[in-house]
């Protein structure tokens, strides 16, 4: 009998496969679809402590497999959050995790506070939003990434994950993060990245730079997990370009514990239920219980 | 709130009706309320997203779509036979909002596209179709509405000049419009200045289709909407026509 459940960061998930922050909104909206109870948790639409309206269109641009996006945290705020869609989210059957976006280290703390005292079952801290035009914080420097999961680490109960940019010196951020306190790191968000609306002969975005996210980057997000698992202690969540159980497979082989899907959503609708049956049925025709034995297998 | 599914399909046919202009029918017993979507693809992983194509029309045999080729998803989509494979996510968004009395239903070249299930199902509904050059399927609406306005700007087919000119919501209840921000844009005016409520179709590059990823939000007076979602069928009102 194949049992994927996993422990990751002092939060037990029924399966490895998480979707996304941003790219699954608050699980409603593919509940229409199926039953989203099958995944091993849900990464929320990234949180402000007030409502954002988002960028301006056109908000994506498609490049060779790959998506940029320049969404800009539309959100409806972590107030309405808490009151209308946390507690639908909570029927779902799946665990929630709240990823949340200060623009200062105070407000990350300060939603840190607030779902800590809700029902989320963890907080993922966005330390690595490309597109935000105000957002000062940068994820890959291990100074700031200290401060902050350290402000949020004193105020929050819950598991506390840190998602940081696959840029800059991620295994110094990573380490700053478990020094602070992180009981998981994500690696990693997207990829800072342009395109040029040639008819127009201007960034095709208004705030210029993208995020970048697809299948074009899985062997870099891959490479990222990798070198990071070698010398972190805290475990890894890998993200970046999973669209298979193959792909999702090769995360877990050079040690996640967990990992996410983003644009793979957009790919395939479901993406996810296939990568854990697929998932499983590997397991299975090895004669396998876990992933225990093959997590880390690549080093 | 609608069953939406994503299967395979067959392709029934993909027939070039205007150069560059395809109609594509779709094997299945598919469903949808006029001005509903359906998201198509037919490739593996390149290009990431699919392509959000409104529902033309729909019979017991399958549902059909009109698109333009545009670039690598409509290219591809172009090329595929009868008997190739795709696959439907849909139906999705809110379609156009049931009226009573007299409609105008006013198409702009592609825009014709979400009109003729609306055509077949409000009982007095006039149609106003406009296109850059030669018209096409306007025999699909002659089938199911006794008042068919045709302009072509080359004069080919209709009345030279833009449909959006031709257009008068004088002694109508309710006005639908799918088209180019330009014809948008006269259509509203005209439709404001004779207080007639007038219903637009959008269309935006969308990722998801279910309302869940937001790269389809535009702004509106009410705040931020997904085309996909809340729309793609919006009072003329609610969007911010300039950004």
């Amino acid at each position: 009998m194949v049992d994927l459940s996993v422990e990751v960061g002092g939060l037990r998930l029924k399966n490895p496969v998480i979707a996304a922050a941003g790219t699954f909104g608050f699980g409603t909206e593919y509940a229409r679809l199926y039953d989203v109870g099958l995944l091993g948790g849900i990464c929320t639409k990234g949180l402000t402590l007030k409502p954002r309206p988002g960028n301006p269109p056109p908000r994506l641009w498609e490049t060779p497999c790959g998506l940029l996006n320049s969404i800009g945290l539309e959100n409806p705020g972590v107030e309405a959050f808490l009151q209308e869609e946390l507690p639908r989210m909570r029927g779902l059957g799946t665990a929630v995790i709240a990823n949340i976006w200060g623009e200062t280290p105070e407000e990350y703390r300060e939603l840190a506070e607030r779902l800590s005292r809700s029902d989320v079952d963890a907080i993922e801290l966005n330390l690595s939003c490309p597109n935000v035009p105000g957002g000062k914080i940068r994820g890959g420097v291990p100074e700031e990434v200290a401060r902050i999961v350290g402000l949020c680490r004193r105020v929050c109960e819950k598991p506390l994950w840190v998602k940081l940019p696959p840029e800059g010196d991620v295994l110094e951020a990573a380490q700053a993060a478990e020094r602070a306190g992180a009981d998981a790191v994500t690696a990693s968000n997207t990829f800072r990245a342009l395109a040029i609306d040639i008819e127009k002969g201007r960034p095709a975005f208004a705030g210029r730079i993208g995020g970048l996210s697809g299948p074009a980057i899985k062997p870099i997000a891959l490479r990222v997990v990798y070198e990071l698992v070698q010398k972190l202690k805290l475990p890894v969540i890998g993200c970046g370009g999973i669209t298979s159980w193959q792909d999702a497979l090769e995360f877990i082989m050079a040690g996640a514990h967990a990992v996410q899907v983003g644009t793979g959503n957009f790919i395939d609708p479901l993406c996810i239920p296939k990568i854990v049956r697929g998932l499983a049925d590997w397991l299975a025709g090895r004669g396998m219980e876990d992933l225990e034995g093959v997590r880390g297998c690549a080093h | 709130m609608d069953k939406v599914t994503f299967r395979r399909a067959k392709v029934l046919e993909n027939r070039e009706v205007a150069p560059g202009i395809f109609l594509l029918r779709v094997e299945g017993d598919h469903s949808a309320r006029p001005g509903q979507f359906y998201m198509l693809r037919a490739w593996e992983l390149d290009p990431p997203l699919s392509r959000p194509l409104s529902v033309f029309d729909l019979d017991p045999s399958g549902v059909s779509f009109l698109y333009k080729v545009r670039g690598r998803g409509t290219r591809l989509l172009s090329r595929l036979s009868p008997g190739d494979e795709l696959a439907a996510l849909g139906p999705l968004g809110n379609g156009w909002k049931g009226v009573e009395g007299r409609v105008a239903l006013v198409g702009g070249g592609l825009g014709i596209a979400p009109l003729l299930l609306s055509a077949k199902s409000v009982p007095e509904a006039d149609v106003y179709l406009g296109f850059p050059g030669k018209p096409y399927l306007v025999e699909e609406f002659r089938k199911v509405a006794e008042k068919v306005y045709v302009t072509s700007e080359t004069g080919e087919g209709g009345e030279r000049g833009l449909v959006s000119d031709l257009f008068s919501p004088e002694g109508y209840d309710a006005c639908f419009a799918c088209g180019p921000l330009g014809m948008l844009k006269e259509v509203a005016k005209k439709c404001r200045e004779a207080g007639v409520p007038l219903y637009v179709s959008l269309e935006e590059r969308m990722a998801c289709g279910l309302g869940a990823c937001l790269g389809c939000t535009v702004p509106t007076k009410g705040g931020p909407r997904r085309v996909c979602k809340d729309g793609p069928v919006f009072l003329a009102e609610e969007p911010c026509w300039d950004g």
